[in-house]
């Protein structure tokens, strides 16, 4: 399997606190990664720091170039935790947004690139506000529209940080399910943070949990049935695990799994 | 009317003014969304400093000030990256920085005069060729470049970050900005003074902000404002003789207002 990304020896520090501590890992083509730990971990930070955002110690590659001579960026769909600015008055449509994705430059705007916007806009079920005001949208509407600027370049890395938090059930479910058609049938690598443990356990292929460190690594069934690492990750992992677990038949092991609450 | 128009002089600053009101109006959407528009006063007070050395030595003071500001445009960039979130306090220390500086040379120089006057509260008249023919090439400068990178400078004011990971280089960008904004400011100061520059950078936007649906309609609007403001300021100057520079920013304020007004009474969706 290609190598998509690869972090040696990352630490990263805001002013004299320090984030993230030697964390070392390789995203493949067509992982699936579930990023979890608990608020404050370093999660935000550490994806940051990946695309370059915030400027930590250690060497990353990005499709075997390195990061700072990267520039790629249309394999790279990203969604950040923060939304932009809410600028009082930013009279952009959410079309224009969603353009944002695309590699042009200029004030024109190409037939086959409204094409490309309007059909991105379509998988997130936002193409009916296309022409509204960004700012004028629901919190959840504004998310979809940014998944939607994530999408519009099909990268081949998507790079999602609780893209999930203000969705209604329908428009989550929908979009779990997007995401994993878009690994299964394109190929397409996921990192995804999360909370929402539930979703988690359905589509995911590994886990890592930071929690400053990079406490686990590993494929998900190692991550459920591992007592040992278990153990070591405390509450908030422990809490993942039995959520996994009682997700009828997403286990795994399935029926033959002894831990799970099956009927 | 006919009468007023028939003066070349007049013709001069008319031009002169809507191709400097127009690049600044332009700019300005930009500097304001960044919440940057304040630069534009921090850079008028250096511009003292450049009309000083340019008095001291009887040098233009357009064509020396355009350096000085430039400079200190950059050494605002620097400072407001140092100190991360006080960008408004580095503006603030070069503009006092600017003022002291441009007032010793100035009492050097043996006192204001009138020429300092001049350039205090704008002497649109005394425009030359030569500026008029620098301001057509910074608006042209200002469009052009607004035309080619409008989706980057849309970017980097919307949600820098996101821009960061398009490969968008918004050091750059900024830089740019910030570097075109000090020849329009130092090429405003005859238009409507030193102390008025900001303004014509900072309300036409704002005034385009509050009544725009597209992003594409602020642009025009707020150049539409400013070019309509010199051309009413200076009318009315003219035929109430007052000064150009105030009649050009009451102007403005009257714009803001009707903005504000219709904003409030408009459904936007
Ligand atoms: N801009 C910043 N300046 C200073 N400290 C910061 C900044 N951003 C984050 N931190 C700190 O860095 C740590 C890690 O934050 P980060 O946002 O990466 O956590 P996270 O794992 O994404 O948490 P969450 O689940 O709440 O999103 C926290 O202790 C936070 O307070
Ligand atoms: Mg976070």
């Amino acid at each position: 399997m290609p190598v998509v990304i690869t972090a040696k020896n990352i630490s990263f520090a805001y002013v004299r606190m320090p984030v993230l501590e030697n964390i070392s890992f390789t995203v493949e083509a067509g992982d699936y990664i579930g990023l979890i730990g608990p608020n404050g971990g370093g999660k935000t930070t550490l994806l940051k720091v990946l695309l370059g955002l915030e400027k930590g110690r250690g060497e990353i590659q990005l499709f075997g170039t390195a990061l700072e001579k990267f520039t790629d960026w249309n394999k790279i769909g990203y969604l950040a935790q923060k939304s932009p600015v809410a600028q009082s008055r930013f009279p952009i449509a959410a079309e224009e947004v969603v353009l944002m994705g695309l590699p042009g430059r200029g004030a024109r705007v190409g037939r086959n690139e409204l094409k490309e916007v309007y059909a991105a806009m379509r998988q997130t079920r936002t193409r009916q506000y296309a022409g509204r005001i960004f700012n004028d949208l629901s919190i959840g509407q504004q998310q979809r529209v940014l998944l939607a600027r994530a999408l519009v370049s099909k990268p081949e890395l998507l790079i999602l940080d609780e893209p999930s938090t203000a969705l209604d059930v329908e428009s989550r479910e929908m979009f779990f399910d997007l995401l994993a058609q878009l690994n299964t049938k394109y190929h397409t690598t996921i990192l995804l943070i999360t909370h929402d443990t539930g979703e988690v356990g359905k589509h995911i292929s590994k886990f890592m949990y930071v929690d400053k460190k990079l406490v686990f690594f590993g494929t998900r069934e190692e991550f459920c049935h591992s007592p040992a690492v278990a153990k070591q990750l405390g509450p908030f992992a422990q809490h993942t695990i039995d959520h996994l677990h009682n997700q009828h038949g997403h286990c795994p092991l399935g029926a033959s799994c002894k831990e799970c609450h099956h009927g | 009317m006919v009468e007023f128009l028939s003066y070349g002089f007049v013709q001069r600053g008319l031009l002169a003014g809507s191709l400097v009101a127009a690049a600044c109006a332009l700019l300005g959407v930009f500097l304001v969304l960044k919440r940057l528009s304040l630069i534009g006063d921090g850079m008028s007070h250096v511009c003292l400093t450049g009309v000083a050395v340019a008095l001291l030595t009887s040098t233009s003071p357009v064509y020396m000030s355009i350096p000085v500001v430039a400079v200190a445009s950059l050494g605002i960039m620097k400072l407001a990256k140092k100190f991360k979130i006080y960008g408004d306090a580095a503006i603030g220390i070069i503009s006092a920085a600017g003022l002291s500086v441009g007032l010793l040379l100035t009492a050097l120089a043996g006192g204001f005069n009138t020429d300092l006057l001049g350039y205090l509260f704008g002497s649109i008249l005394t425009v030359t060729r030569g500026e008029t023919i620098l301001c057509a090439l910074l608006l042209l400068i200002v469009a052009g470049g607004i035309f080619l990178f409008y989706r980057l400078l849309v970017a980097t004011c919307f949600d820098e970050s996101f821009a960061c990971t398009r490969g968008v280089p918004v050091r750059i960008v900024d830089t740019g900005l910030v570097l075109v904004t000090s020849v329009a400011v130092v090429l405003s100061f005859k238009v409507v003074g030193i102390f008025l520059i900001s303004a014509l950078i900072i309300i036409p936007p704002v005034t385009a902000l509050l009544i725009s649906r597209t992003f594409k309609q602020v642009l025009w609007l707020a150049a539409g404002f400013g070019v309509l403001s010199v051309w009413i300021g200076i009318y009315i100057s003219f035929i109430f003789n007052i000064p150009s520079g105030a009649a050009i920013i009451l102007i403005n304020l009257f714009f803001l207002f009707a903005g504000y007004l219709l904003s409030k009474g408009v459904p936007r969706g």
